[in-house]
């Protein structure tokens, strides 16, 4: 249980870092009008940040991943729940690793 | 003459939009709208000055904080499969226990400290310090765009209640978040008490994995990369209007895929997200 000060230092700056971006995003915006664009803009995002953090992930992913996405829509849309969807995803990927793929 | 759009609260300059957020409603039918030159984008300008009423503050409630832990309940094993590698992955860097726990605590952004440790040194210069910085500022610039994002629906609630909610933001609780409050929730303690789950899972996860040490099974084996994804892919579908989903998806995975190919780095979120959400934001649905 040592707490060495370089890594310390590190760790505190990384932090900074994190509280940072997690901040400066929320604060800009009070710089910028909320006009029905910049409204429909901010409306986009989430979904937007959701495709561009998925879609890369399943091109350079396995077949495995892919089919594990796959499963994941099918149970989110047909079961609502997204433990389920978790669930299908873990399952369908595991297996098809188990066997091989 | 004093403008109408001087908001009380912060005396930024604040337009009258949404109608919900200043308790006033006005259609476009009765809007007369200008191209305004400032912004180049359609505005619509009331006909009559405004009477400025302060909309109450959003809420942060217990009720909310117990709601948002509990929907936080499917990520739990995927969560604590990710802090257990990260702390099995700290021991080969010899980072002591406290140091794993502190790491997690403090800096509470999975993907961040994973690719940190790739690269981890024993002895600290500043300008290894620095390009560390840069390193975690890129990794998780997502953030930025999801604090932003964020706006519309906390913007009235007090800023010593807001910035201490975002520090608990993760992609997780984010993105339940945006969700509840699309449909019609409005509780910030959803929000908070879910990136608390998060957080609290986080740390001890991180310490459970660093006590095991290298004892973990490979979790590609039993789909553990798969719920993070998975997750997402559930509260993405919720967000599907029509066709401003269809283009702003659209051109998000094309651009974030090109990207990703192109730019090395954690860049084709960013640049992905952007692109997506002003194409999306920019297709109009009248037309």
């Amino acid at each position: 249980m040592s707490v060495d000060p370089q890594t310390l230092a590190a760790i505190c700056v990384m932090a900074l870092a994190t509280a940072f971006n997690r901040s400066a995003g929320f604060f800009l915006m009070r710089l910028i009008p909320v006009t029905p664009r910049v409204r429909r803009v901010l409306d986009c995002l989430p979904g937007a940040v959701l495709v561009a953090l998925l879609a890369p992930g399943a091109v350079h992913g396995d077949a495995a991943m892919l089919a594990g996405l796959g499963a994941a829509f099918l149970a989110a849309k047909f079961t609502r729940s997204d433990l389920l969807a978790v669930v299908a995803a873990m399952a369908t990927a595991a297996g098809l690793r188990a066997l091989g793929f | 003459m004093p403008s109408p759009f001087i908001s009380h609260a912060s005396g930024a300059w604040q337009a009258p939009w949404p109608p919900g957020e200043n308790g006033l409603a006005f259609g476009r039918a009765t809007a007369i709208r200008l191209q305004s030159h400032r912004f180049g984008v359609d505005y619509p300008f009331p006909a009559l000055p405004l009477p400025m009423t302060k909309p109450p503050p959003v809420p942060l409630t217990l009720h909310g904080m117990l709601h948002g832990a509990r929907e936080t309940l499917p990520l739990m094993p995927g969560l604590a499969a990710f802090g257990m590698a990260f702390g099995a992955a700290s021991v080969q860097k010899g980072f002591s226990m406290l140091e794993a726990v502190l790491s997690s605590g403090l800096v509470f952004a999975g993907l961040a400290q994973m690719v940190a440790l790739e690269g981890w040194r024993e002895q600290w210069t500043p300008a290894a310090l620095l390009a560390l910085g840069l390193l975690t500022m890129t990794v998780n610039m997502r953030h930025v765009l999801m604090g932003a994002s964020m706006r519309p629906w906390l913007w009235s609630m007090p800023a010593w209640k807001t910035y201490p909610s975002l520090l608990l933001m993760a992609d997780n609780n984010w993105a339940a978040a945006m969700r509840y409050h699309q449909e019609g929730g409005n509780d910030a303690g959803y929000f908070v008490g879910s990136g608390l789950v998060t957080w609290v899972l986080w740390v001890v996860s991180t310490a459970a994995g660093h006590a095991i040490g290298g004892g973990i099974p490979d979790p590609k084996a039993v789909g553990i990369d798969l719920v993070v994804p998975a997750f997402f892919v559930a509260m993405l579908l919720p967000n599907w209007k029509g066709r401003r989903e269809a283009v702003g998806w659209g051109v998000a995975a094309a651009v974030s895929i090109a990207v990703s190919f192109v730019l090395a780095g954690w860049w084709f979120i960013v640049i992905g997200a952007l692109a997506g959400a002003f194409a999306g934001g920019f297709t109009d649905d009248e037309r």
